[in-house]
């Protein structure tokens, strides 16, 4: 299982394939607002890449996948700073 | 965008005229490897550059001759007259659309199916090589391109490869995963995503539907892009893009105009800037003083000083941006040869364009003014100068009638001539005409010397042509050429000889024609003497000039030449310089002639000012140009002063 919910955040964790895209849709919808932390995952689906861009979910930390780094992150989210 | 254009235009006509030269040449030597090369990088760049444009007949017309071109380079074929021809007509129909795309803003209606039939033409030599024909593809959007590069900063130079991926809905499901397809792509430097579809609502949102798009742009190849991309080819639009370095953004007012200008020209420019800053500053400093309640000879001195300094680059700036202007001919007669090969294919006649001078160096100004009069000219010659190739061969002529086009140089002028070797003009036709027409009374028209008579064609409302021909009859007239001219400060005259043929004369006063000049010392002072004036410099000894009666001459080569002295034709007293002559040769209409200088101190390229005033009548004196020390140098004429 790479989807997991942690608290009120979402953890993408390992490799991220295109069946994860659901279970993190289910955890999106079911509260609007969960923060998505990326900092474990290796790789992500573009099913997931996807979710993630459509919901625009305040995503946290960076994937170690240096092209989802570099090429696609910079149009999620981004977590708000604390004042 | 209406920069783009412009520089497409600019650079889609360097490029035609580029593949047409070459062709011309790799019809004399049809196996020449690096002719092939260069006209299939020509028609690569080009077919490059359409496809930022929504010109796309013109990027698959260009397409097909690229693969033509691609199989001589591989030696898959050889090139022959038949498939050099058929590129040269592929060539000149990419002016035509480059001429309408200016014009018009868009390719002619008829463009699809033109290029539809040219790719035919281009492809029959490719389909016994078992090369892929592809299928003229349908119309592809090519609207998201621009906006795209436009959002995108600072990307590299050179060419890039645009690839847009849409993919397939259900590509989830059969295994896809978009972005990973886009990771084998090498060189990556920008990616844009979209979505094909606005979202759906939070609740019907589908997760296993994609409805991503990517925008991509690589340095890679297309054949690199294509390979990486095999396998979703069909989601996938890949265009090639033609960059250049980033342009600063300027501001332009009306229509735009675009120059293309030499790197060291604006450098130039940048350094006089620069010395007018400094030359400012003192000027504060000045004025400082003055407020300060400095008065008097410090005062005076510094201002005057000053004000020389400020003169000075003045106008080393005015000068500076007058050479920016000017370009050369090539680019106002380049033009004309594919327009020649279509007058002849419309009037059924084999003319041949010869062209010379194209190098010359004239004011944008010119080069824009002139297109119009000089291809109505053309087209006269062709029309009503060249004859049908029977009544040539009758006359014991060539079956191919030649037009020269040729522009020379003479001092401050730009002489422009087109001489065609047709039936010439008979000045007893224009005499019969000009009565018919009621323009002279028969009295006046016999007192008309045999050249008056010829002048008679400038005159409004004659036309010699019995009937009113498609080309050249269009209730223009030579008097229209003639008004052109004028407008550009310049004079036209026309000679004719019956069965040898007409020529028409430009002479265009250009007050800022570039020219090499060669700078000599004669009696202490330097004079300048355009290069195009001087056959050859010579130095030899002393001994081997000849006294000749009351002349000297020297051996040329087997020639003799007479030698004069130029302090002699400046009214000066000869020096009579020890050792070695040094002469420069000129040539006259009688011959040679050598002219003994003191020294040969410099060759430059300046701008030449025609005499002005009371010095304009001057004769033997061509004008003057500045040099970099602000002297004035005199550019001697020297056939003139020859007398």
């Amino acid at each position: 299982m790479s989807v997991r919910l942690d608290g009120t955040i979402i953890r993408l964790e390992g490799r991220c394939h295109v069946e994860d895209a659901e279970p993190l849709l289910v955890l999106l919808q079911a509260e609007p607002g969960r923060i998505v932390d990326c900092v474990g995952a290796e790789s992500l689906h573009t099913a997931v890449i996807q979710v993630l861009i459509a919901f625009g979910p305040p995503v946290r930390g960076e994937t170690s996948d240096g092209f989802v780094r570099r090429w696609v992150a910079p149009v999620f989210a981004k977590e708000r700073q604390a004042p | 965008m209406d920069q783009l254009i412009d520089q497409f235009l600019v650079e889609g006509r360097e490029l035609v005229q580029q593949a047409a030269d070459d062709l011309t040449a790799l019809a004399d030597r049809p196996d020449s490897a690096p002719l092939i090369d260069a006209v299939f990088r020509a028609v690569h760049t080009l077919k490059g550059s359409t496809g930022l444009f929504d010109l796309q007949p013109f990027g698959e017309m260009l397409h097909a001759a690229e693969d033509l071109l691609g199989a001589l380079r591989k030696q898959a074929l050889a090139a022959d007259a038949d498939i050099i021809g058929t590129l040269v007509l592929c060539v000149d129909q990419a002016a035509r659309w480059l001429d309408a795309v200016e014009a018009h803003g868009n390719l002619p209606p008829d463009a699809r199916e033109v290029g539809l039939r040219l790719q035919r033409d281009l492809r029959r030599w490719l389909v016994p090589l078992g090369s892929a024909v592809p299928a003229p593809a349908e119309a592809v959007d090519r609207s998201w391109l621009d906006p795209f590069l436009a959002a995108q900063t600072g990307l590299p130079d050179g060419g890039l490869v645009a690839i847009r991926y849409a993919p397939r809905d259900d590509c989830f499901f059969t295994g896809d995963d978009p972005v990973a397809v886009l990771r084998a792509v090498p060189g990556l430097c920008a990616l844009r995503l979209g979505t094909q579809q606005p979202w759906a609502p939070a609740d019907a949102f589908d997760p296993y539907r994609c409805n991503l798009i990517f925008e991509v742009l690589t340095t890679a190849s297309r054949t690199e892009v294509q390979a990486a991309l095999r396998l979703v080819a069909d989601q996938v639009q890949i265009v090639e893009v033609a960059r250049r370095p980033v342009e600063a953004d300027v501001v332009r007012d009306g229509a735009p105009r675009s120059l293309r200008i030499d790197a060291g020209q604006v450098d130039a420019l940048g350094t006089i800037a620069d010395e007018i800053v400094v030359a400012n500053n003192a000027l504060a400093h000045l004025a400082a003083q003055a407020r300060r309640g400095v008065t008097g000879d410090v005062l005076v001195q510094g201002l005057l000083a000053n004000q020389l300094d400020l003169d000075r680059l003045v106008g080393r700036l005015h000068r500076a941006v007058m050479r920016v202007r000017l370009m050369p001919l090539a680019s106002l007669f380049q033009r004309f040869p594919r327009l020649m090969r279509e007058i002849g294919a419309k009037l059924g006649k084999d003319v041949g364009l010869a062209i010379e001078g194209e190098t010359i160096e004239v004011d944008k100004s010119l080069v824009d003014g002139l297109f119009d009069p000089l291809l109505h000219l053309l087209r006269n010659a062709a029309d009503h100068g060249i004859e049908p190739a029977a009544t040539r061969r009758a006359a014991g002529k060539a079956a191919r009638g030649t037009i020269r086009l040729n522009a020379q140089r003479r001092g401050d002028q730009v002489v422009i001539e087109i001489a065609d070797d047709g039936k010439g003009i008979d000045p007893a036709d224009l005499r019969r005409t000009a009565l018919k027409r009621g323009l002279m009374t028969a009295a006046a028209l016999a007192g008309l010397s045999d050249a008056d008579a010829l002048d008679l064609i400038f005159a409004p409302g004659f036309s010699t042509a019995e009937t009113v021909t498609d080309l050249s009859g269009r209730g223009v007239g030579m008097d229209v050429v003639r008004t052109a001219v004028l407008r550009l400060g310049g004079r036209i005259a026309l000679s004719s000889l019956v069965g040898t043929g007409t020529t028409v004369r430009l002479s265009l006063p250009v007050s800022v024609v570039l020219s090499n000049v060669i700078v000599v010392a004669c009696a202490g002072d330097s004079y300048g003497v355009p290069m195009d004036m001087v056959v050859e410099t010579v130095r030899i000894p002393a001994e081997r000039v000849l006294a000749v009666r009351n002349g000297r001459a020297f051996v040329l080569r087997d020639a003799v030449v007479p030698v004069l002295e130029l302090a002699a034709l400046l009214g000066q007293t000869t020096g009579g310089s020890p050792g070695d002559l040094r002469l420069l040769v000129v040539r006259r209409p009688d011959g040679l002639v050598a002219v003994a200088v003191d020294d040969f101190t410099d060759r430059l390229n300046l701008l030449l000012r025609p005499m002005s005033g009371l010095l304009a009548g001057m004769p033997g004196v061509a004008g003057t140009a500045v040099l970099g020390d602000g002297r004035v140098l005199m550019i001697l004429d020297l056939p003139e002063l020859i007398g």
